[in-house]
């Protein structure tokens, strides 16, 4: 027997009155994307045409765009796969070898670090969150010290049936770093667990996990004996992109390009993961497997720009909020605007981190931290509420 | 009408019967039945619920009622599989829920908790399309049978007009309804829901109540629902599932379950019960613990 009466009868929508359905695919993204790209570019323009080797703007221009270069596939073996560099003259060169290179390496690291970032934010459903903050700066911070101060160049020859493979850990600190990030996260994972894992206790073991790795590096610093170790060591700390060249757009390029691809994959399933743990696991999402994997995508992301930047904070923290005030909460789109936002905000601080002081570098991470700061104190005073997304 | 006291029943030293009878000894077919339910949080060693047995029968609206802290909403979530027993089994349309994949399960039972995350810049429509989520692969796209469930879903929750509305623009009873929205974009067979009206302005809550009421008539869908009120939930519900302390009261059609002696007993109010011209529920005053 009913009880409640039936509010108005069944809508039946024939195929020809399907209503307009707005895409997630808006306007406003492809215009920000367009703007970020200007951004680099234009930033990038800046980056090539100044420096010690003094050449003009026209000059530099015109070595960017040399169909010589641009077209030869010679030369691109050489950038790409390392082969022997063709002849060039000396401008041709100063652009193409080593100011190019580095806005190469700094877009690479700002679009990582951007999704790695978006990723972060969604998996804790905090706004705060970073790349960082689950001890994966600290992590890689201490493997990186530790390499330098207690075993500087240890070489170590790996006999081979065909001659030897020899390396030193110098040339193994990318993936050093990586690495200690890596084991930071999973120590991180491991304490966090108890039956499952939630947002909160993973922040809450990630700060603690930093700042014991944390105090542990400063304890090491005070084993180094050498300024320039310390300089070195103090580069990788707060992140730079001096001295970069096609070996680290060689080695970034290829994690790089599969953790956005997987990031792009894993936007849908952000998107229900915001919705709370419970509901993606009444939607039949198993929360604990796509959290992990999500995270290790966001580690990958992570550790590439750690392997050829050092660790750039703000960049993973700054660049999704950008993004989200800006064309909404939406992963599908954030994910995108990241890619394109990252690299504007880290090619502009190179830039700066480059030229400001010129002749002195300054490591690229200080700028960052000098214009992600102020902005996110911007946005605290502006937003009513801030925290989760 | 359908036999009362299946705890009582099953407290005799007599075998447990496997099926539920009405008075005519006809089996009543149940889309959920829990078994020797023994249910405790991980974090704790006392048990929040024992319950023998319970049935969410088919094609019918089942309310849990009691007071607060008496384990309704912790026996639902046994029920949806996010509470793993310590003992005993769930078993949906005859099957272990535990023996399910998480998206079959997931197409098959819809759940809406009692308190959700909602992303302020998420839109209605957005939020319906979730639903679907079960039902898609990790590569497909939005189909035209997920257009058409949302659509339904969207106008059965009555929500159309705020389709294109944010969430954060939302007021908690428009919010309500389009989680509603979304749990029904879900196309399931089962539904439950863990108090969708508390804190909802009367409008609202009856709002939820007919949607819910309506989706069990035209689809024929099972739900099991806590509520809070007890008058509403008499008025309501096809059975009354009433809880007292982490064990079962009673079970049965409201006309059986609510009792002065029950009001007493469950919810510790003095109250008087009309049953003519229809069920009632009068309260006077609390009664001393």
């Amino acid at each position: 027997m009913p009880k409640y009466t039936m509010a108005g009868t069944h809508p039946t929508e024939s195929p020809t009155e399907q209503r307009h359905r707005r895409s997630w695919f808006t306007g406003r993204l492809v215009a920000f994307c367009l703007a970020s790209t200007a951004i680099t570019v234009v930033a990038g323009l800046i980056q090539v045409s100044f420096g010690s080797y003094s050449m003009t703007i026209g000059q530099a221009w015109s070595a960017v765009v040399d169909p010589d270069i641009l077209f030869d596939p010679a030369v691109w073996n050489a950038f790409l796969l390392g082969g022997d560099l063709p002849e060039m003259d000396n401008a041709s060169l100063i652009v193409w070898n080593i100011r190019l290179p580095r806005v190469f390496v700094a877009a690479l690291t700002g679009s990582t670090l951007g999704v790695s970032g978006a990723i972060f934010q969604a998996v804790t459903r905090n706004e705060l969150a970073s790349p960082y903050i689950l001890g994966v700066s600290s992590g890689a911070g201490l493997a990186v010290l530790l390499t330098l101060v207690v075993f500087p160049s240890v070489t170590i020859v790996v006999p081979l049936f065909v001659g030897q493979f020899v390396f030193d850990t110098s040339s193994m600190l990318p993936l050093i770093a990586a690495a200690g990030g890596a084991i930071a996260f999973a120590l991180v994972y491991a304490i966090a667990w108890k039956g499952g894992t939630s947002p909160v206790r993973l922040v809450l073991a990630g700060v603690i996990v930093g700042t014991v790795f944390q105090s542990l590096q400063t304890g090491v610093f005070f084993f180094a004996d050498d300024l320039g170790v310390v300089q070195s060591a103090i580069a990788w700390t707060t992140g730079s992109l001096t001295g970069t060249d096609w070996e680290q757009v060689r080695l970034a390029i290829l994690p790089a390009t599969l953790a956005i691809v997987l990031a792009l994959l894993g936007a849908r399933q952000l998107n229900v993961l915001l919705l709370g743990e419970r509901t993606a696991q009444s939607l039949g999402m198993r929360v604990e497997r796509v959290r992990f994997l999500l995270s290790g995508v966001a580690i990958l992301a992570a550790s590439t720009a750690i392997a050829v930047a050092g660790i750039v904070g703000f960049v993973g923290l700054i660049v999704p909020h950008v993004v989200r005030n800006v064309v909404g909460g939406d992963y599908r789109r954030l994910m995108i605007g990241s890619i394109f936002a990252g690299p504007a905000l880290m090619v502009v601080a190179d830039v700066g981190a480059r030229l400001a002081l010129s002749p002195v570098q300054v490591p690229v991470g200080v700028v960052t931290g000098l214009i992600g700061g102020p902005y996110f104190l911007y946005l605290m005073r502006r937003q009513q509420q801030m925290g989760e997304i | 009408m359908a036999e009362t006291d299946e705890r009582a029943e099953s407290d005799d030293t007599g075998p447990v019967r496997e099926w539920l009878t009405d008075e005519d000894g006809t089996r009543i077919d149940s889309a959920i039945v829990g078994e020797d339910l023994d249910l405790r949080y991980p974090t704790s060693e006392e048990c929040v619920v024992e319950c023998a047995r319970l049935d969410v029968p088919e094609g019918e609206v089942t309310a849990l009622v009691g007071p607060n802290g008496s384990g309704k909403s912790t026996l639902l979530k046994s029920l949806s599989n996010h509470l793993e027993p310590e003992s005993g089994t769930v078993r949906l349309h005859g099957e272990d829920v535990q023996s399910f994949d998480q998206a079959e399960l997931a197409r098959e039972l819809g759940v809406l908790s009692q308190e959700n995350e909602s992303p302020g810049s998420l839109t209605v429509e957005d939020l319906a399309y979730h639903g679907r989520y079960p039902h898609r692969g990790f590569f497909e796209s939005v189909g035209p049978a997920d257009h058409t469930a949302v659509d339904d879903a969207i106008e059965m929750a009555g929500v159309d007009h705020l389709r294109d509305t944010e969430l954060g623009q939302l007021s908690g009873g428009q919010k309500q309804l389009a989680w509603i929205a979304m749990v029904l974009a879900q196309d399931t067979d089962v539904l439950l829901l863990d108090e969708p009206t508390t804190f909802l302005d009367l409008h609202h809550q009856f709002r939820v109540l007919e949607t819910v009421r309506q989706l069990n008539e035209r689809e024929n869908v099972t739900v099991a629902v806590v509520l809070h009120d007890i008058a509403q939930a008499a008025r309501f519900a096809d059975n009354l599932v009433a809880m007292c302390d982490g064990t079962l009261y009673d079970w049965g059609p409201p006309e059986t379950v609510v009792t002065e002696q029950l009001l007493a007993d469950v919810f510790g109010v003095e109250a008087r019960v009309e049953y003519e011209p229809e069920l009632q529920i009068l309260p006077k005053r609390a009664l001393s613990e």
